[in-house]
């Protein structure tokens, strides 16, 4: 069944991470409107929407990335375990470290080798202790599926691979952290259907362990590999609900349209 | 400005428009010519046997659509509902046929007691009022005439019930009679409830609704 935006907004306890009544600018412009979604855990969630329609925005608002953005101002509350990540004593390097972020386009560090990527954000911000590095790095590998691919060449730089094998090395980067949420910005619009295939088989494997929240213009990706679909237009979420009943049975005219191909 | 799929699913529309003026004219055929004691049993032979072609490539349709534009909501429901509902008419095809064939080995209704004929007379037309609302809900994508196709169907229910029970205390009536009241009236009631699921699929195309008719 649908879940249609309610207000007021209470905190859901049964959400992993929650946008409460969230309005995003940039500068003088509004580019997201009371946004209103609750992402339970160990689920994946689609955000689909046309170009400018708020939906990267939003999910950078959701690690305190869009605060990067010069003039970028919020209102409203992102919560992740009942916590709002914009209280004045959270630190936004913590927030990030819980929820990590893959982009659009693969961007291994151009001068560290496959290895090194992977240990990057825990050399950075330290190992948890009587954590062994090495142990990490292969087990985020074998997470990210690429550890069979690239075992005997961890001091190849990271960027000696192919396009699929260095997004799949940026997962691991992410995963080695241990985050809680993991963000992807159109993970797959830079790769070939092959890579494009493993990505999405490993988003679905992802889950056991983290809640993915995925942006994507590609519908049919939405479909496979979401549990949950969000539509956003001009700002404003105009339809949440499980992906089945979106791709089947959307409630909205404008999602409809959407995903059927029929906007103008 | 029309998509590509958009003539993909007006070809499936006009293929199935076409099945369900057929259906209808099989079905009669049918069913008059074991009311009046003739024998259309080649005739509406071929008849179902088209539909059934129809209804083949009506699902071959479908395959092609949803490996070519990957269909979502109002296209995915169109795509699927229109599969069910070839087979749907396809199945009122073969009823017909069943009629023709028990017309052919038990003799045709004419050798029967009057009130049998009138009984099953009676039947027959709320049957193919039934089918024709299912036939014109489609052409039309009419939800308000699908959702009257509950009211004939209870009454076919009643109907067949009823009809077992009079030939049970009518001790007069021949076996071969009895024997083909019961495998018609039979036939129909399975035809009207073919006549709800192609209901039921049009108010699902339209609305996304899962109608339960019958």
């Amino acid at each position: 069944m649908t879940e249609t935006q309610q207000k007021p907004i209470q905190p859901d306890p049964q959400a992993k991470m929650q946008s409460i009544n969230l309005d995003v600018w940039f500068g003088q412009k509004q580019v997201l409107k009371s946004i209103n979604l609750s992402v339970k855990p160990n689920t994946v969630t689609a955000i689909i929407g046309p170009s400018g329609c708020g939906k990267s925005t939003f999910i950078r608002t959701l690690n305190r990335m869009h605060e990067l953005v010069p003039n970028a101002k919020l209102n409203g509350q992102v919560l992740l375990d009942g916590e709002d990540i914009y209280a004045k004593n959270v630190d936004p390097v913590m927030i990030r470290r819980r929820v990590g972020m893959v982009f659009q386009k693969p961007n291994p560090f151009p001068t560290m080798s496959i290895y090194d990527n992977v240990a990057a954000g825990l050399k950075l911000t330290g190992a948890k202790k009587g954590e062994d590095l090495d142990d990490i790095v292969k087990k985020s590998l074998i997470q990210a599926s690429l550890w069979e691919e690239v075992k005997d060449d961890l001091k190849k730089p990271g960027t000696s691979i192919s396009g699929g094998q260095q997004q799949r090395l940026c997962i691991a980067r992410a995963v080695a952290l241990r985050p809680e949420v993991i963000l992807m910005d159109e993970p797959c619009s830079a790769l070939d259907p092959i890579a494009t295939a493993k990505i999405e088989k490993l988003v679905i494997e992802l889950k056991q362990n983290y809640t993915v929240i995925i942006v994507t213009h590609n519908m049919q990706q939405a479909s496979r590999v979401s549990d949950f679909t969000a539509f956003m237009y001009l700002g404003d979420l105009v339809e949440y609900g499980r992906t089945k009943d979106i791709f089947e049975s959307p409630k909205s005219k404008l999602t409809e349209q959407y995903i059927t191909g029929e906007f103008s | 400005m029309s998509r590509i799929i958009d003539r993909g699913l007006e070809e499936q529309a006009a293929l199935l428009a076409k099945m369900g003026e057929l259906t209808f004219e099989t079905l009669e055929t049918s069913i008059y010519g074991y009311l009046e004691g003739r024998n259309v049993k080649t005739q509406v032979r071929e008849m179902s046997d088209v539909l059934v072609a129809m209804a083949d490539k009506v699902e071959d349709q479908t395959f092609e659509l949803i490996a070519r534009f990957q269909p979502v909501a109002s296209d995915l429901r169109t795509i699927k509902s229109y599969m069910k509902i070839g087979n749907d008419f396809a199945r009122y095809g073969r009823y017909a046929l069943d009629i023709t064939s028990i017309a052919e080995q038990l003799g045709g209704l004419t050798q029967c007691e009057a009130w049998i004929q009138q009984y099953l007379s009676l039947m027959s037309q709320k049957v193919l009022f039934m089918v024709k609302v299912s036939v014109d809900s489609l052409r039309r994508h009419d939800v308000t005439l699908a959702k009257t196709i509950t009211a004939p169907e209870r009454e076919v229910d009643r109907m067949y019930l009823e009809f077992l029970n009079k030939l049970i205390s009518d001790a007069s009536a021949s076996s071969k009679c009895v024997a083909s009241g019961l495998l018609v009236t039979r036939y129909f009631e399975r035809i009207a409830d073919h006549a709800v699921y192609v209901c039921e699929s049009i108010i699902y195309v339209v609305t996304g609704e899962k109608a339960n008719l019958g």
